[in-house]
């Protein structure tokens, strides 16, 4: 029997660009509003009327061969048993190698403290609107919408000086349920399981249709797979 | 590059795999997963307002607070899934942004330019003084001159919007409807006799034909829409009618890039090519008596040659209208290749029934855009799609309880006061707003700015808003601003201090209808209607109060302090609690007491509709758990030759409309004829009353202003009230052409190098109405001569993301009501904001 290894395959038929993965993501996450765990790339070609337009989600690849995690001189980015790409705020030390080392655009750097618009102490109207303190405050948490499950396996929200990227909702996976983009995508467009499970859907969708990768000509072997056309 | 399954299983093993020692949280986490059970997630039902579609949702709750959305899997419409735009929503309610407690002006100065220096005060204060402002009214007699406008509602409006009005004596509840979708409910009345947005079976269907609809982003049906299109695609041949590549479009199997403003001219050639290549439904419509085709382009065809069947009227709207509106023609006008029109027409018929003409505000809300909206539609009677399977139909049943009657709680100045005439203007020779076939049946919302300008019919005097936004949200937005400086007393109920909220005198801050609120909506999707609840499913932070029930309990209240009690008795003795009898003590109780009476059908078994037309919950609380009533699944075909209409077959000639324009005619002593000519349309005599072609309506001169300016929605606009949320801007790229962070004008590559610009230059865009500034961007999906900008930024107000400076005022990106002139599809009321109604000119800053 082997190992169990994690893979996602999006769909780009079925998928429309709606973009409620991004967004979904971010609440599940916690994750910054300029940070795209979850993300895509977005392409306009041709001359009017013969126009085309796509939308390819992305997200963190989970590399086999992760070069960011060849990278990082810290080991906070590593490999976890069942394939997925993690990462450590512990050991991380923000020199930022893994990002510079990623193709794929999907590690972000955490500058300064993240959601600075929840700790604007200045409202709008004088003793009429609230403020981003004011939220916090009476909230007792960094966001107001705070998940505080993502902080069963990975910090609830990063701290400044660190890296963050995509986790395949490990925290969710751990517990038996999908990513929450996965559930989140009203398209049905993402799916995700063990290829090394002949039996599993992605497996399946495999089979049933050629699969591409972004870049690979990169050689990072990439897990995140796509099926079909926008 | 493509892998066989045996190569992933070769990167597998082959691959340098690195193996960590150190365990890392996920194996922390299945060890304290193991070690602390997860509690179980608490998810509690509500309903989603983002757009028109309605959805019922959950929200998760952790600590008492919100923190993440999915569909209500109860809900048979959307089933669990959602788009983008509930998500939004948590940013919404937890805007650091929102108003915490009423304000109150203290500068007695109104306009754009003043700071109203507002102060917070306490709701008993706020009321009060809403009150006495009230009371002077009924003290001079003139009751009327309250108004009480409406925006985004649910079925509690009544409370409000026409009980609270009614009862203390004025006829002026309007609402926004006019700047929504009626001109598209126009053609579905005046042809199937029905007023109202359809049902499509998405699930069944071999043709879709979009007209302006793009569903997987914007109104209606949208997560639905979503969740099917996969293997719609697979089955169907998707057609898209759009000046812009729209999302639906981009997936599609043909855009026609239409020119804006000749959808009519599409829509005629088509039934023209439909009927001459013999392809119209022989079941539904009927055929000539002969068997033989005697549609011939340019001949007339003699009437009683046919023999009609479920239809009414298809050789007078041949010989009137279709015989010479070939493709060719249409090619000229609509800018779409002649082979394109023909092989869409030829693949919508041959679908057919299982064929969609799905027609949304793009191609109806336009000046005389009604006859555009009826064209597109009569495809489906000319192909006998109409309420058949993989066709468009109507709606199941929902039974729910009419408000109680207030008409005993009115007294003389508000019986003879509240029949006075209402102020927009509805009814009038000008504006016929003939809603389900009524003259001044319908709202003509825009028009309520002009009556406060020009007093006319008489001076409002007081006006409570809720939920709306006119002044950034109807076109021609500076008579808003000046109507708005100049009435007199003017309260707000809103989340956020909007462009409205700059010139009231009181802002009483709302709960937000996902998250705070108590009430209900009907709505369809899927073949299903249903009933989903507004829950308050948290803790507010804020001392909010619901729109339609608390604050009129509150007034009431007040109210009968200075003695007019009226409104709080109806309140009182027409909303007991259905169990004890006994009546509600506060507004909290008045709303749950109201709930409950509206949706009793639904949820309790002793009334006599229980169980009749769809789920069967087990009692209130069960209801309120799953959130959500089904109605059972659509039935096709009950609507034939029973249509609302005056033949009640669906008409191709529509005596329906001859009959509603008839009675308007006459109530202002004038002719038919001379009613389309003060209506701004061109049709003299019978074509009037078939759906035929009228050339677009533009504002501007070719010489002034070179480019047809169109606009379209966003897949993230909550109405227009995402724009002070972070994930609003930093996913504004899921709009095809858009940018984050941004507000585009986009323009065709052509265009752009033919006048030097490029993508990223600052442009002011000039109608004869008004000006904004956008950043350009080249982009294909536009037609040259042609220029597009999204609806929902330019917000001066709202917030401090929305606005660039709020204390300023000053804009972030263009609002394109800023450059829209008000104008009209005046048959219908509605405003008309699509169909290229402005040129621009655009030049760089």
């Amino acid at each position: 029997m082997k190992p169990q290894r994690l893979a996602m395959v999006i769909d780009l038929h079925r998928c429309v660009g709606c973009s409620a993965c991004d967004i979904a993501c971010k609440t599940e996450n916690n994750v910054p509003a300029d940070m795209h765990w979850s993300n895509h790339i977005i392409e306009t070609s041709g001359t009017f009327p013969k126009v085309h337009h796509r939308y390819i989600p992305t997200l963190c690849n989970h590399c086999e061969n992760a070069p960011c995690v060849k990278a990082c001189p810290t080991k906070a980015m590593h490999k976890a048993p069942n394939g997925l790409t993690l990462h450590n705020t512990d050991d991380c030390i923000g020199c930022k190698a893994c990002q510079l080392a990623c193709p794929y655009g999907a590690i972000f750097f955490n500058e300064r403290t993240p959601h600075q618009e929840y700790q604007d102490k200045e409202p709008l109207i004088q003793g009429c609107t609230a403020s981003g303190s004011e939220l916090t405050d009476k909230t007792r948490k960094p966001i107001p919408y705070y998940n505080k499950e993502r902080a069963n396996t990975y910090d609830g929200v990063r701290p400044k000086g660190v890296v963050e990227k995509c986790t395949l909702c490990d925290h969710r996976l751990a517990q038996g349920l999908e990513p929450w983009c996965v559930a989140s995508c009203p398209a049905s467009a993402r799916t995700v399981g063990d290829i090394n499970d002949p039996d599993s859907e992605v497996s399946q969708l495999l089979e049933k249709y050629p699969p591409k990768v972004l870049n690979p000509e990169k050689g990072t072997l990439p897990h995140v797979f796509y099926i079909r056309e926008f | 590059m493509r892998f066989t399954r045996r190569e992933f299983i070769q990167y597998g093993s082959a691959s340098g795999l690195i193996l960590s020692n150190n365990h890392g949280p996920l194996m922390k986490a299945l060890e304290a997963a193991s070690l602390n059970p997860t509690p179980s997630e608490d998810w509690r039902a509500t309903t989603c307002q983002g757009c028109t579609t309605w959805c019922s949702v959950q929200v998760q709750i952790q600590d008492g607070r919100a923190i993440k959305l999915r569909g209500n899997p109860h809900c048979k419409g959307n089933h669990g899934v959602i788009c983008p735009r509930p998500h939004l929503a948590l940013q919404q309610v937890y805007d650091p942004d929102r108003i915490k407690t009423p304000m109150k002006r203290t500068n007695p100065k109104k306009g754009r330019d003043e700071d109203p220096k507002f102060v917070p005060i306490s709701w008993d204060e706020a009321m009060g003084l809403l009150a006495d402002k009230m009371m002077e009214l009924r003290k001079q007699g003139e009751t009327h001159k309250f108004g009480l406008f409406r925006g985004r509602y649910t079925y509690m409006r009544d409370l409000i919007y026409s009980c609270l009005p009614k009862v203390f004596g004025s006829p002026n509840g309007i609402s926004h409807s006019a700047i929504c979708a009626e001109a598209e409910k126009f053609g579905a009345f005046f042809t199937e006799g029905f007023w109202g947005y359809r049902d499509y079976d998405l699930s069944s269907t071999k043709y879709f034909l979009g007209w302006g609809a793009d569903p997987l982003a914007s109104n209606r049906q949208v997560p639905h829409a979503i969740s099917v299109w996969g293997d719609l695609m697979d089955r169907a041949t998707v057609s898209v009618i759009d000046p812009r590549l729209s999302i639906t479009a981009a997936k599609a199997d043909e855009w026609l890039p239409i020119i804006p403003g000749e959808d009519g001219a599409l829509a005629v050639a088509m039934a023209h090519h439909i009927c001459v290549k013999g392809l119209w439904s022989r079941e539904f419509v009927g055929d000539f008596n002969e068997g033989i085709n005697q549609f011939i382009a340019g001949k007339q065809v003699p009437e009683a040659s046919f023999n009609e069947r479920h239809s009414y009227g298809i050789a007078k709207w041949w010989n009137l209208e279709l015989k010479d509106k070939t493709p060719q023609w249409a090619a000229e006008r609509t800018g779409i290749p002649v082979e394109q029109i023909i092989r869409v027409a030829e693949g919508f018929a041959k679908a057919a029934p299982h064929s969609i003409s799905w027609v949304s505000p793009g191609t109806a809300m336009q000046v005389r855009g009604g006859y555009s909206a009826m064209a597109a539609h009569a495809l489906n009677g000319l192909v006998g799609s109409v309420d058949h399977r993989g066709g468009t139909v109507q709606s199941t049943k929902i039974p729910i309880n009419a408000t109680p009657s207030y008409k005993a709680y009115q007294d003389e100045q508000a019986k003879t006061n509240s029949k006075k005439k209402k102020i927009d203007q509805r009814g009038t020779l000008e504006f016929p707003a003939l809603k389900k076939g009524k003259s001044g049946g319908g709202v003509v919302t825009n028009r309520a700015a002009d009556a406060i300008l020009a007093e006319d019919p008489y001076d409002m005097k007081v006006v409570v808003s809720y939920w709306s936004n006119f002044a950034f949200s109807c076109s021609e937005t500076k008579r808003w601003e000046d109507a708005l400086t100049k009435l007199p007393f003017f309260v707000h109920i809103t989340t956020h201090a909007a462009e409205m909220s700059h010139f009231a005198d009181l802002v009483l801050p709302a709960a937000h209808h996902l998250f705070e609120k108590l009430g209900f909506i009907k709505s369809k999707q899927n073949l299903h209607g249903y009933v989903s609840l507004n829950e308050p499913v948290m803790e507010s932070l804020w001392d909010v109060r619901m729109d339609e029930s608390e604050i009129p309990w509150m007034l009431a209240e007040k109210l009968a302090d200075r003695g007019f009690d009226n409104l709080l008795r109806y309140y009182k003795e027409s909303f007991p609690d259905l169990e004890s009898g006994n009546e509600p003590r506060n507004g909290r109780e008045f709303t749950e007491n109201a709930l409950k009476y509206y949706t009793q059908p639904l949820w309790d078994s002793t009334h006599e509709k229980y169980g009749k037309y769809g789920d069967t919950p087990k009692g209130w609380e069960e209801f309120k758990t799953l959130g959500v009533w089904n109605t059972k699944g659509y039935e096709y075909g009950k609507h034939i030759d029973h249509f609302k209409t005056e033949t009640k077959k669906f008409e191709f000639y529509s005596e329906t409309l001859k009959k509603s324009l008839g009675k308007h005619a006459k109530k202002h002593s004038v002719t038919i004829d001379e009613v389309l000519q003060a209506t701004k349309y061109q049709a003299q005599g019978e074509l009037a009353f078939v759906p035929h072609y009228e050339e677009p309506f533009r504002w501007g001169d070719t010489a002034h202003y070179p480019f047809i300016f169109f606009e379209h929605r966003s897949r993230l606009n909550r109405e227009g009230r995402s724009a002070n949320c972070t994930w609003y801007h930093a996913h504004k790229d899921s709009d095809p052409g858009d940018e984050n962070w941004d507000d585009v004008l986009k323009m065709n590559g052509v265009d752009a190098h033919r006048l030097g610009l490029k993508t990223g230059d600052l442009v002011s865009i000039s109608s004869p109405t008004g000006k904004m500034l956008a950043n350009l961007k080249i982009w294909a999906g536009v037609r040259p001569g042609t220029v597009s900008k999204c609806y929902g930024q330019g917000h001066w107000a709202y917030g401090n993301l929305a606005a660039k400076d709020f204390k300023n005022r000053l804009p972030k990106g263009g609002n394109n009501n800023d450059i829209l002139p008000a104008d009209y599809d005046r048959l219908s009321g509605s405003t008309a904001r699509h169909g290229g109604v402005t040129r621009v000119n655009i030049i760089k800053v």
